[in-house]
């Protein structure tokens, strides 16, 4: 069992000794079914950390934005940040120490296993609300969550509002951590890409249906970009920083720049956006899916990231995040691999 | 009579083995169809996936990325890496609909401009039943 007392002991101890920076954690939000990430700071501030399965968001993304404020100031302060990460979050900052975007002095991982749960999908239990707002949850005994609304009080399974991601997980405990709680005990779901199926049953054109229709959806918010651990480029090819277009540039130099993809928000140019997306992810996404949690037209973005986790799973025996030292899966290759589709 | 239907196939050429090879089918005077539009690279393995869904936004029938054989690459190794990117590109296009025809990766050295002929050939007819790449095509 994750006991939060624990936690926030070791928390207050590490912030005291001056060990870390500042704590990344989850803390109350206005919003009941949804912990806010929070940075505390001062000892004193401890009491504000909370740890169950409403800390859904991935927390990892404040590492990046960490690194590019270091960066800027002339005498960082070098002592590494404490953070609060389940299996997932975990995984996520292992492809960042493979890619070497940080290194392992940067942060000081406190890890919370999941358990045999997971965390919550606020979409699923607002299905079960029909609309209506909650004002108050309860955990009974990590079995049912009690939800109360201004009319009324219902009890649900837990097991029946987890995130699709929880029901598929094969490592509920973070793989790599400075301290840890919770227990290390794998997981195997009989099946693990169970979300995927329904698409890969349909025919050709019913597979181009679905995603024509949810993608032509796409307002390109850049949500999903804004959100993803594994988005951290400086410059990202739907928006170019050194190529941009101002008022003084002239025709010629404009007819010089590549666009590989338009930034209007058409069926087409949202493919290319949103394949693109899913091939820069292949070999490191792990499966957080904040991408289809902050989509504010519900698309189903999990399904693309994970289509390409399973191909690297089945082809190349590739599994991202389980190790900081193994070599990322589009740098890397095996005599072995399978060449049967080409001529 | 209506004009029967021409792909129009882009073909991602690596410049030591593959456009080697189609040049030699062209100097050796070989037959084939007209309907690729080669471009030479440097490599496979220097295909982004981009290239491959940017020709399709701009409106090409058919892909074809082709590199020397393996153990052959003038970069050592650049056609394995190649090798693996393509085969997601492959899985990721067949899962969001478009047909998995459109798109072919080929093995070609210098000295088969035969094989080349062969394989625009077969391309060529398995396109054409297909139509025209509406799919990922910009409309304008």
């Amino acid at each position: 069992m994750v006991n939060l007392e624990e936690i926030k002991k070791e928390a207050k101890n590490i912030l005291e000794e001056g060990k870390v920076k500042y704590i990344i954690g989850y803390a109350k939000s206005s919003n009941a079914l949804m912990a806010a990430p929070t940075f505390v700071k001062k000892p004193e501030d401890i009491d504000k950390l909370i740890w169950d399965p409403t800390c859904f968001q991935n927390l990892v993304k404040f590492l990046l934005d960490e690194k590019r404020k270091k960066a800027r100031e002339k005498e960082p302060d070098i002592r590494p940040v404490g953070i609060f990460v389940k299996g997932c979050d975990s995984r996520a900052i292992n492809v960042l120490l493979q890619e070497k975007f940080i290194t392992r002095e940067d942060v000081y991982i406190i890890g919370l296993s999941c358990e045999d749960l997971g965390v919550l999908d606020e979409k699923k239990i607002f299905k079960k609300l029909k609309g209506e707002e909650p004002e108050k949850i309860e955990f009974d005994q990590r079995k049912n969550i009690v939800i109360s609304t201004k009319e009324k009080t219902i009890k649900i399974p837990l097991k029946e509002i987890l995130a699709e991601r929880c029901l598929e997980c094969t490592s509920s405990f973070p793989v790599i951590s400075d301290v840890f709680w919770g227990d290390r005990n794998n997981r195997s779901p009989k099946e693990p890409f169970k979300s995927l199926e329904q698409i890969e049953s349909l025919s050709q054109e019913k597979k181009w249906d679905f995603w024509q229709q949810q993608l032509s959806k796409c307002i390109r918010c850049y949500a999903c970009r804004s959100v993803c651990p594994m988005c951290y480029c400086d410059e990202c090819v739907v928006d170019s920083i050194n190529l941009a277009i101002t008022a003084d540039t002239t025709a010629e130099e404009k007819s010089q720049k590549i666009k590989w993809i338009e930034k209007s928000p058409e069926s087409s140019e949202n493919f290319g956006y949103h394949l693109v997306r899913a091939m820069h992810l292949a070999g490191r996404c792990i499966d957080c899916s904040e991408c289809e949690r902050v989509c504010p037209v519900d698309i189903p973005l999990r399904l693309l990231n994970k289509k390409l986790e399973k191909v690297a799973k089945e082809l190349f025996d590739y599994k991202a995040g389980l190790d900081p030292e193994q070599p990322s899966l589009v740098s890397s290759f095996k005599d072995e691999d399978p060449e049967d589709f080409i001529r | 009579m209506a004009e029967e239907f021409e792909p129009k196939i882009i073909a991602f050429l690596c410049k030591w083995c593959s456009s080697a090879g189609s040049d030699l089918a062209g100097v050796s005077r070989m037959k084939y169809p007209p309907n690729v539009v080669p471009i030479t690279v440097m490599c496979s393995g220097s295909v982004s996936p981009l290239y491959i869904f940017n020709a399709f936004q701009k409106g090409a029938d058919g892909v074809l990325v082709s590199g020397c054989h393996p153990g052959d690459c003038h970069y050592i190794k650049g056609n394995f890496y190649a090798r693996r990117r393509i085969a997601l590109v492959k899985e990721l296009i067949e899962y969001i609909g478009l047909e998995p025809q459109r798109f072919k990766m080929s093995w070609v050295s210098a000295a088969e401009g035969k094989k080349y002929t062969k394989i625009i050939q077969d391309f060529v007819q398995e396109l054409k039943p297909l139509g025209p790449q509406k799919k990922l095509r910009r409309e304008k």
